[in-house]
């Protein structure tokens, strides 16, 4: 009993020491959306440097449109990783609980197919 | 409707005696909660004080579920406190609480049918215990699945795999247990003999919520029981005090 006491001061202790999130699952959303529109930009801005670095010879405004399509660039890859973050990882996460849920089912249905003699009434 | 009940007695002290004020392990406050947009819960009140075993009952549907997935830190409410150990931890990440020592054994157990009895409770070590202490840990509790230790999870009989499931959530050393559904797909006798565990690990001084469709086997060994009904407490006490009232709750009289 004092083992158990000290597990629930110990539990307690941890409780009052954990650092909290403000519970906000719109955020997720708020990053998702950032991060498309980060990707969007991205694409767009390159686009706008393609013409733009081809229509002048002057090296000055050709550096210009080289600066603004790596900035696109850098734009698209943090727009593409936000998106992988905020929308990907809770995908996987489902699929993952989805194959083991259809592991369970596979073997409940292994287990029927072999007359159930295996699976003890209970 | 809503009951706001601690088992200290928010309301009635004389009716409910119980543990000092405080002494509340897990304490849930007006708790709403909604499955995309469409509310379940609609201002829970209740309370596990410290040590004590707490059986929240109520027909399918009730809304008893979600509100241990709620205390666990699996679903977020959209109104109301939740307080462990005196602490409001709303949006405390489940995996955080159950690593301090919060443990939900789920309804359908939760184990993975394809990995062995061993492997199953090998998943534990995550707590810092060593396989052999998980292990002499669980055999110790559940004797039978020393014997099927090498046996695929999915194929004991479903007392085993609820026995399972039990230890591996006990192997973490929890201070406060959630159980949901213990009963579930069980003949009777298997869950008289899963309720007398409980009784056990309650003496050990963990504090245990269980939620179950089936009450009377459950009453004999809670503390304080809750009626839920459509996503309210609709009734709070002793055990002895709710038998009436269960035939009640679930006919919807």
């Amino acid at each position: 009993m004092i083992e158990s006491q000290d597990r629930v001061e110990q539990f307690q202790r941890e409780i009052a020491d954990m650092k909290l999130r403000n519970p906000a699952t719109s955020r997720d959303r708020i990053w998702l959306g950032i991060g498309i529109a980060l990707l969007i930009a991205g694409v767009v801005l390159a686009v706008i440097a393609y013409p733009m670095s081809h229509s002048t010879t002057n090296p000055l405004q050709q550096n210009d449109a080289i600066t603004l399509a790596l900035a696109g660039i850098v734009s698209a890859v943090v727009g593409a990783a936000l998106f992988l973050r905020y929308s990907i990882a809770s995908f996987l996460r489902f699929w993952l609980a989805r194959l083991i849920y259809e592991q369970k089912a596979q073997t409940d249905r292994l287990l029927e197919a072999a007359g159930g003699d295996h699976k003890p009434p209970s | 409707m809503t009951a706001h009940w601690s088992p200290v007695g928010a309301k009635a002290p004389s009716e409910t005696p119980g543990p000092p004020a405080g002494q509340n392990l897990l304490e849930l406050r007006d708790i709403r909660a909604a499955y995309d947009g469409i509310d379940v819960l609609y201002g829970v009140d209740l309370a596990v004080p410290r040590g004590s075993v707490v059986a929240l009952l109520g027909p399918n549907g009730a809304g008893k579920t979600t509100t241990l997935r709620v205390a666990s830190g699996l679903h977020t409410p959209s109104g109301g406190d939740v307080l462990v150990a005196g602490r409001r931890i709303n949006g405390a990440r489940p995996e955080e609480l159950a690593r301090s020592g919060m443990c939900l054994v789920p309804e359908g157990r939760g184990i993975f049918p394809n990995l062995s009895v061993r492997e199953n409770l090998r998943m534990m070590t995550y707590s810092g215990r060593s396989l052999h202490e998980v292990e002499e840990f669980a055999f110790q509790r559940f004797p039978r699945l020393r014997d099927r230790r090498s046996q695929l999870a999915g194929t004991l009989s479903g007392g085993e795999q609820q026995m399972l499931a039990m230890a591996r959530g006990l192997a973490t050393k929890p201070a406060l247990l959630l159980l949901d559904e213990l009963s579930m797909g069980l003949a009777p006798i298997i869950v008289e003999e899963l309720y007398g565990i409980v009784a056990q690990i309650a003496q050990d001084g963990v504090s245990i919520l269980v939620v179950e469709q089936f009450a009377r086997t459950v009453l004999g060994v809670a503390d304080y029981a809750a009626i839920m009904v459509h996503g309210r407490i609709a009734k709070v006490g002793r055990p002895n005090e709710l038998e009436a009232e269960l035939s009640t709750a679930y006919l919807g009289a």
